[in-house]
């Protein structure tokens, strides 16, 4: 039982990073339809930028250390969020009314050169944040391994789904971002600034994406260029699990593809932990087209 | 699509083939002595790669200052296969289509399977630099070769560090289904059923590129084992040794000989990587001879540290063994000099002293076991 405890605790650590890169991809989708393929670049620059700012600050020496990474982390999300905003006004917003694929090949274009552009800037070699930037606390809890890094993620995760949640369907904006996503012209006329809006969306997930890259980064503590990848597959398959263009979905798709991925790996096999999650996927589509919470079917123009 | 695709591949070939004609006449007789180097520059392994490539162009200016090969300079055709199966064969098709004389090549046993296969059908030879695995030898080829050892000797030095030197009984075995650390698993495993004194408690594989190995590594703390072997690469190993003092496992993490470097020491943090094993060739610090000795000062002069992992240096002797078989033959014949290097060469390389086997085996193998020592060092291990 202990055992299977602990599978799930670490499903859900990994899950809710799933989750909140996740919400980055369902959220342009929405908005756009577009499937922005950088937007796992965009949580590898997060994890880069982190580390960065850890090693080259020393950090920590004058403030206390949950304020240091407070800071750290809203730094990273400020700066990846800026590169987002620029990001759509070179490589999306000329592309508005083309044709949507197109679109799909400049997000790959923009990911290649993300990725090659970081292995230039930081080498090709996996970079490891420093050991001292959180320390190593753990506690057994009836026989459960739990360490503090997993306690910090898990709320982290929280408060920037539940902060998210709150502002799309408790404000004005969040008001104006769902009539966006329903239909840009009839927001238009709602008197909606789309751009705006689209601006907006291409500013929070980035953030979004940076902050999980720098969560996976203390986790882990090794990254690496290419990680943006199988993470941005990873989330791209929660957001599609929960169905994509639901933000709720997107948090429910992260945190069972983390819990599904450990489970298999735990009770089935490590090798094979991949082509279950994967098969439980195509089920799941097969039975369900939109995703578990998915109710609008993307209309084909 | 296709009769336009090999129109403008003709093209290209009519071109480059004009330009290769109209250069050879402008050098004249100085046409250099074109030998590939297929290696990992980008990619997971890149740190490898770029190693590698340093070590051969030492050995490549120490050659052209001698007044080169045949009284021609040698010339390096730079491959990178991103340590990727597909990248590889690319690679390899484009080194083929280069005309080059030989390819030294590759790091990683799968990486190397798919590039082996395109050179020996094109009968090209290559000599690999960092694929162990043991069936690459086994499928009777004739322009394979190796400067580095097979897995089945390592995975036989495995089990008798377990037996002979740590005395332990509860063994566990972890590889990530690469052909190489499967490879050296299943030697392994062979080998401590042969000896029959430790008793193999846990046998799983990793996914390469995973970055939370808790779900396996609970299960296997179930099973107790008191030593750990881990067979693939130190990406992975790092994780694995780190997340196993996190589960409150603490038997003792032996890596093989892809696992440990000072990326790994960096990664897995100096607590928990300290007193890690692993098994390997000598690095190039603990080379006897004075070949060895002197490539290393002109490493140190010119990147600052010795290389940091074995292979890098056997990739420099496949280019020794490659110049001498030129040399004593005077061709550049792949037939000739894939006899030869299979018979009669023997050169004292960097490594040691190097004869092939008729199935492209290196002759001889030496492992060591190392420890990760307080400072983040390997040294050699002493029980």
């Amino acid at each position: 039982m202990a055992l299977f405890l602990e599978q799930l605790l670490n499903g859900l650590t990994v899950g809710s990073v799933y989750a909140v890169v996740a919400l980055g991809y369902t959220m342009v989708y929405g908005v756009l339809r577009l499937i922005n393929f950088a937007h796992g670049e965009l949580f590898m620059l997060g994890a880069y930028l982190g580390f960065t700012l850890l090693v080259a600050t020393g950090l920590g020496g004058a403030l206390p250390l949950g304020l240091a990474l407070l800071l750290l982390l809203l730094v990273v999300m400020g700066a990846v969020a800026l590169l987002g905003l620029v990001i759509e006004r070179v490589a999306y917003r000329p592309l508005r009314r083309a044709n949507r694929l197109t679109a799909v090949v400049s997000a790959l274009g923009v990911s290649i050169f993300l990725q090659n552009g970081a292995m230039l800037l930081w080498g090709p070699r996996y970079r490891a944040y420093p050991a001292w930037a959180l320390p190593e606390v753990r506690w057994t809890v009836a026989g459960l391994h739990l360490s503090l890094m997993q306690v910090v993620i898990l709320a982290v995760a929280l408060v920037l789904m539940v902060g998210l949640y709150l502002l799309i369907q408790k404000t004005m904006l969040g008001t104006a971002i769902r009539a966006t996503a329903i239909d840009h012209d009839t927001a238009r006329l709602m008197g909606i600034n789309v751009d705006r809006i689209i601006q907006f969306i291409f500013f929070i997930g980035p953030a979004l994406g940076a902050a999980a890259g720098v969560l996976l980064g203390l986790y882990y503590r090794q990254v690496h260029f290419t990680m943006g990848w199988i993470y941005g597959l990873k989330a791209f398959t929660a957001a599609i699990l929960g169905g994509i263009g639901n933000i709720p979905g997107a948090m429910i798709g992260g945190l069972l593809l983390g819990i599904l991925e450990m489970l298999g790996a735990g009770y089935l096999s490590a090798a094979w932990k991949d082509a279950f999650v994967f098969m439980i996927l195509i089920l799941l589509l097969i039975l369900r087209p939109t995703g578990l919470l998915g109710e609008r079917v993307a209309e084909k123009v | 699509m296709r009769p336009r695709g090999a129109g403008a591949f003709a093209a290209a070939w009519v071109v480059t083939w004009l330009l290769a004609v109209l250069l050879a006449g402008a050098v004249g007789a100085q046409e250099p002595i074109r030998i590939g180097l297929q290696a990992p520059i980008t990619g997971p392994w890149a740190y490898e790669g770029e190693m590698a490539r340093n070590s051969v162009e030492i050995v490549k200016d120490q050659i052209n200052a001698r007044g080169g090969v045949l009284g021609r300079p040698i010339e390096i055709v730079l491959g990178d296969d991103q340590g990727n199966p597909r990248q590889s064969a690319l690679v390899a098709q484009r080194m083929v289509a280069a005309g080059v004389v030989a390819v030294i090549g590759t790091y990683g046993s799968s990486i190397n399977e798919a590039a082996s296969t395109i050179y020996e059908r094109a009968g090209v030879v290559n000599i690999a630099y960092g694929a162990t695995a043991v069936q690459l030898t086994e499928r009777g080829w004739r322009y394979f070769f190796r400067t580095c050892f097979r897995d089945d000797r390592q995975g036989a030095f495995f089990a008798q560090l377990v037996n002979e030197m740590l005395g332990a009984s509860r063994v566990a075995i972890l590889h990530d289904n690469t052909t190489f650390a499967r490879g050296l698993a299943e030697a392994a495993r062979a080998s401590l059923a042969a000896e029959g004194l430790a008793e193999l408690v846990f046998y799983d594989a990793v996914t390469p590129g995973e970055r939370d190995f808790t779900p396996i590594l609970s299960r296997m703390r179930a099973r107790a084992p008191e030593v750990v072997y881990y067979t693939g690469y130190y990406p992975e190993a790092a994780l694995i040794a780190r997340q196993m003092r996190d589960l409150g496992i603490d038997a003792l993490f032996v890596g093989g000989n892809a696992a440990i470097n000072d990326e790994f020491v960096e990664i897995a943090g100096l607590e928990v990587a300290s007193g890690a094993l692993m098994t390997q060739e000598p690095l190039p610090t603990d080379l006897p001879y004075p070949e060895a000795q002197a490539f290393l000062e002109e490493y140190v002069r010119r990147h600052g540290q010795p290389p940091s992992s074995p292979w890098p240096v056997y990739a420099a002797d496949a280019l020794l063994v490659l110049a001498a078989a030129i040399e004593a033959t005077g061709s550049t014949e792949s037939e000739i000099l894939a006899e030869f290097i299979r018979g009669p060469l023997a050169i004292q390389g960097i490594t040691g002293p190097i004869a092939f086997d008729s199935r492209g085996d290196r002759e001889g193998a030496i492992y060591l076991a190392y420890q990760v020592g307080p400072d983040g060092g390997l040294q050699p291990y002493e029980p």
